[in-house]
């Protein structure tokens, strides 16, 4: 009996070229989408699992809500937290921190910089890396140790046998290696080149910041005894931190810490899938990877119902062969088998053209998203899922077909003419076709969306000129800072080169510094906090800030610069014994600044003096000169905080110059020589402003384009299925339109015909895929602080081009029934 | 063999319902040959496909081999269908994507047959209308009466107690007619009650009792001599 099923299934499988090719090619693809992104959601969830105490690893993440401004979450803690956690909490094991450091290391003439990692040595323990030399719990343990990865080892020994070898780290300080571990895997938020111990001897001087309890600038991990409750320690975090971090004295009024930073344990495990600010690599929120299975989903259903479609609208031609089964014997359920079973072969013939797919664009796809996506055959579990996944959609789609066929009445088919075929299934036929074009349209939708928001943030007026912007970093390191102004005098002599300025903070980076700021007269205990950053004489103009009130800083003035004891500047902590110091100096404040310090207009802030806490006991006294316009330093997710700029004589960390228009390249040629001269044995560090702030827009410009791609591919797959159906109605009309010709219809009335037939689901579909689209869009759009408005035009505009797609596909094939001779569609019967 | 008492059917569509079967009383011995004839909406068709248990009465009963079947499901009358009953259509209904072969066994998969009786089977049928050299083609391949004589061999290849025939010549030249009828009644001759509906007097001659329809009821049975 099943060679028959097979026989027949192969047979009309060779027969109906068109029918088949139309499913097989739409299953493929929908299930190649299916699995593109399976892959991807797979590999997403995988994210750290293979610690082996990734299930007992927590990383603390802290909320701060500054006064004034909306939560932050960041997935970063204060350098005292681990230690003063671990004390009171039994139910730590061990905790561990790691700092940043960017540094030049050396070795022989090989020179580059490296951002590498202060770890405190229990971090070692705590993860257990695969190591290729040395020892790996004990690596940190040496303060002159060093920790490379496999491809560092090769970068500067040329060989991962490198135990005992030296490298010269920042200013010559020598360190050697205690250990090589294997590169990263993948599904790792991990980013790690280099890891030294935290009291290394080329460290940072973590020294004067051990007891901040005011700076988030380290990732810290706890590993928990089996079986912790990580709700019930969460639940008492909040009064521990209260209790425990200080209120800091500032100057100008006390700090509460414990009301400002709250913070949370997460598990290992959803770090990834949870991202926050201050990642180490970006992650991938649940409801992108939920978004995206939805999307496979949809593409897949839209394959499904092609085949759905298309099998019910051939009805006619499979009534005989159900009828005469039935009638030699054959019950409603065989005939149900038979062809839920002819549909699952298709799906597998689908799904080993789909395989065939993948293979051809893995590659690609994988570099696209820069995750090392494979597909392993040998892997039980991902076969085991693809065939019950194409098993599924072989039963889902063949389901409503064998029952619909199966429940033919074979007395009236058999009679001869095909009126045992009910029209009832026409309109199924088409409540699905709307189904398809709303999933299509819902998706051009969020594809226009996606895009223009990311449009509008790449192209959105920041409140500075972008364009020919470059950035300096790491010009605040002993080695160049003493002769920094002489260098940036130079780039401002240079020809090519418009203006520059120093400055401690770049847009786009996501570190700020917050002080406590107060009028004079104003209440000590109400914190107002303001982000602040010291800048160049030049800073607007380089920046390209519009100045709304006041004036800016001017060089002229004896009074606007700060001028810094020399302890101060050379980033030393306050000699004992000297007196507290009070640094005056002039102000810009943004107009949320303006608001924040509760001032009526911009004019009303200027020549106001305020106070501010500076670092290390000093305090600030600031005269207001002027007031420039809000602009974006971070992404446009963020608000813009309330900020005051001021000048100082103190270095500055990174500059930011301004090319003139069309010089680019002769200005970078400039900057590369004026470098090398001046610190010829230092790489330069410069990138462009607009590049950096691609990378905050990074995850979302994937998304983007994956969602393009699909949806692309959802209509593509709905197209196909319209087009089959297009072609077996109007063979189901030849009579019809026949007649229609005799009686004097032309090709166009013919065409229009047939082409309104399909007009009428699309038209409905956008009934149906608007007011979800708009749902669904309006929610994601409000996870920005700036945003576009949801544009009706799109909507209209995606309903349209489905309808002209769907016209173009269903119209060529019109065209050519209607020219048929209409003799030949009269003997047709 | 069939009894039916008082059958009705009554076909409803919105608003008009029309009475295909009005009160018909017939019985049928096994090893019977009965052709119904009538003209065209009489109800000849609507009576074979309750006889062949491809629809049921609206009321009435049916009595198959001392069983009432009229108000059984379709399940159990598929059964019953599938044991008893073989079928031979006026437009053949071969289907066109398996060959002669395959068509007449067709009828021997619902039956649980081992592979090696089903072939020995549908040889046997074929040679007995003589198409056998023609197992390997597809229906299109061949004429108007070779199909019938394939169709005829599906109907027989099980070997049902009842043909029903529904105008069995109706798409055939005279030649050709008169073939498939010598057939019949060669099968007939072997045991198998057959009920033919035909339009065909000539045709109707084959069997040994005429029952004349005329709007769903019976109006004349006339025994032919033997």
């Amino acid at each position: 009996m099943f060679r028959s099923y097979l026989t027949v299934a192969l047979r009309n499988l060779v027969k109906h070229k068109l029918y088949s090719a139309i499913n097989i090619i739409g299953l493929a693809v929908g299930l190649a989408a299916c699995i593109l992104i399976l892959l991807f959601v797979r590999h997403e969830l995988t994210y750290d699992r293979f610690f082996s105490k990734a299930d007992r690893i927590a990383q603390v993440t802290i909320y701060a809500t500054l006064p004034g401004r909306s939560t932050d979450h960041a997935s970063a803690a204060m350098l005292p937290f681990a230690a003063a956690f671990k004390q009171d909490h039994p139910e730590v094991e061990a905790a561990a921190r790691l700092v940043r450091q960017r540094s030049i290391v050396q070795q022989g003439d090989v020179q580059f910089f490296e951002d590498m990692l202060l770890a405190d040595t229990d971090f070692l323990r705590i993860f257990d890396f695969p190591f290729v030399a040395g020892t790996r719990e004990t690596a940190l343990d040496d303060p002159s140790g060093v920790v490379l990865t496999e491809t560092l080892a090769r970068k500067y020994f040329q060989s991962t046998d490198v135990l005992g070898r030296t490298l010269s780290v920042d200013n010559n300080k020598s360190v050697h290696v205690t250990g090589v571990m294997k590169d990263l895997p993948g599904n790792t938020q991990f980013k790690i080149d280099i890891l030294l111990p935290v009291n290394s001897v080329s460290g940072r001087n973590l020294q004067a910041q051990e007891q901040n309890w005011g700076a988030i600038c380290c990732w810290t991990y706890v590993q928990l005894k089996p079986g912790t409750d990580l709700a019930a320690l969460n639940a008492g975090l909040d009064a521990w931190m209260k209790k425990t971090a200080p209120t800091f004295n500032s100057p100008t009024g006390p700090i509460v810490l414990g009301d400002i930073f709250r913070p949370e344990l997460r598990p290992l495990t959803s770090v990834h899938t949870q991202p926050l600010l201050s990642d180490m690599r970006p992650g991938t929120s649940l409801a992108e990877i939920y978004t995206f299975s939805a999307v496979a989903l949809l593409v897949l259903a839209i394959a499904s119902i092609n085949f759905m479609n298309l099998a019910t609208a051939r009805a006619t031609q499979r009534a005989r062969e159900v009828s005469v089964r039935k009638v030699v014997g054959a019950s409603r359920g065989q005939i149900v088998m038979q062809f839920i079973g002819e549909s699952v072969l298709l799906t597998l013939v689908g799904l080993v053209l789909a395989l065939a797919l993948v293979e051809l664009v893995l590659p690609g796809y994988a570099a696209f998203l820069g995750k090392p996506l494979t597909f392993d055959y040998s892997d039980p579990s991902l076969l085991g899922l693809l065939l019950a996944l194409a098993v599924l959609v072989g039963v889902a789609g063949g389901a409503y077909p064998a029952f619909f066929l199966s429940g033919f009445n074979p007395a009236r088919v058999l009679k001869g003419a095909s009126s045992g075929v009910g029209g009832g299934s026409g309109r199924l036929r088409t409540a699905l076709v709307v189904v398809q074009f709303a999933i299509s349209i819902g998706l051009m939708v969020a594809t226009a969306v996606v895009h223009g928001q990311l449009l509008f943030a790449q192209t959105k007026d920041l409140g500075y000129d972008r364009e020919n912007l470059l950035v300096l970093d790491g010009i605040g390191r002993r080695e160049i800072r003493d002769r920094q102004g002489a260098f940036l005098d130079a780039l401002r002599a240079d020809p090519h080169v418009a203006a520059a300025a120093e400055t401690d903070l770049v847009p786009g980076d996501g570190n700020e510094n917050n002080t406590n700021v107060r009028l004079p007269g104003g209440d000590p205990s109400q914190m107002i906090i303001l982000r602040n950053d010291s800048v160049g004489f030049d800073y607007v103009r380089t920046m390209g800030l519009r100045l709304v009130a006041g004036r800016d800083f001017d060089r002229n003035r004896g009074g606007d610069r700060m001028v810094t004891p020399d302890w101060l500047r050379n980033g030393e902590q306050r000699p004992a014994g000297s007196d507290r110091v009070t640094l005056t100096g002039a102000a810009l404040l943004n107009v949320a600044g303006v608001q924040r310090l509760g001032f009526a207009t911009a004019e009303a802030a200027i020549g106001q003096v305020f106070e501010a806490g500076g670092g290390d006991g000093t305090s600030l006294r600031l005269t207001i000169v002027g007031v420039v316009d809000d602009f974006h330093y971070r992404s446009i997710h963020e608000e813009i905080a309330p900020s005051y700029f001021f000048v100082s004589d103190a270095p500055s960390d990174s500059a930011v110059v301004r090319i003139k228009a069309g010089q680019v390249r002769e200005a970078l040629a400039d900057i590369d020589r004026l470098w090398r001269e001046m610190y010829p044995d230092m790489p330069i560090q410069r990138q462009f402003l607009d590049e950096r702030l691609q990378d905050l827009y990074a995850r979302e410009q994937k998304t983007s384009q994956m969602f393009a791609a699909f949806s692309g591919l959802a209509i593509i797959i709905a197209c196909l299925g319209l087009f089959g159906l297009a072609s077996f109605t109007a063979a189901r009309r030849t009579k019809e339109i026949g007649l229609r010709k005799v009686l004097g219809a032309g090709v166009p009335d013919i065409v229009r015909l047939l082409v309104w037939q399909f007009s009428k689901p699309v038209l409905l579909a956008n009934l149906i895929a608007w007011p979800l689209a708009w749902w669904g869009l309006e929610h994601w759009l409000r996870s920005f602080a700036y945003r576009i408005d949801l544009d009706p035009v799109l909507f209209v505009g995606a309903g349209a081009a489905a309808l002209g797609i769907a016209w173009l596909t269903v119209g060529l094939h019109a065209a050519r029934v209607a020219q048929a001779r209409p003799v030949t569609a009269l003997r047709y019967e | 063999m069939l009894k039916l008492v008082n059958l009705v059917k009554a076909y409803r569509t919105e608003e008009v319902e029309t009475t295909a079967l009005n009160g018909v009383n017939i019985h049928v011995q096994t090893g019977e040959f009965v052709a119904v004839m009538g003209p065209s909406g009489c109800g000849k068709s609507s009576l074979l496909n309750i006889v062949g248990m491809l629809d049921t009465p609206t009321s009435g009963e049916y009595w198959f081999n001392g069983e009432e079947v009229s108000r059984y499901g379709e399940r159990k009358l598929a059964d019953i269908r599938k044991k008893n009953i073989g079928f031979i259509f006026q437009s053949f209904n071969l289907i066109d994507e398996l060959t002669v072969f395959e068509n007449v066994e067709l009828a021997l998969l619902y039956h649980d047959i081992p592979a090696r009786e089903r072939k020995a089977r549908v040889k046997e049928a074929l040679e007995k209308v003589k198409i056998s050299h023609r197992e390997g083609h597809l229906p299109q391949q061949l004429s108007g009466g070779q199909q019938q004589r394939v169709a005829i061999a599906r109907a027989v290849v099980a070997r049902p107690r009842m043909l029903l025939a529904d105008e069995p010549t109706g798409n055939l030249d005279s030649a050709n007619g008169d073939e498939v009828m010598h057939m019949l009644t060669g099968l007939n001759a072997e045991g198998t009650t057959i009920v033919m509906v035909t339009h065909s007097m000539p045709h109707a001659q084959y069997a040994r009792r005429i029952i004349n329809l005329f709007d769903g009821q019976v109006v004349a049975e006339n025994l032919r001599a033997a």
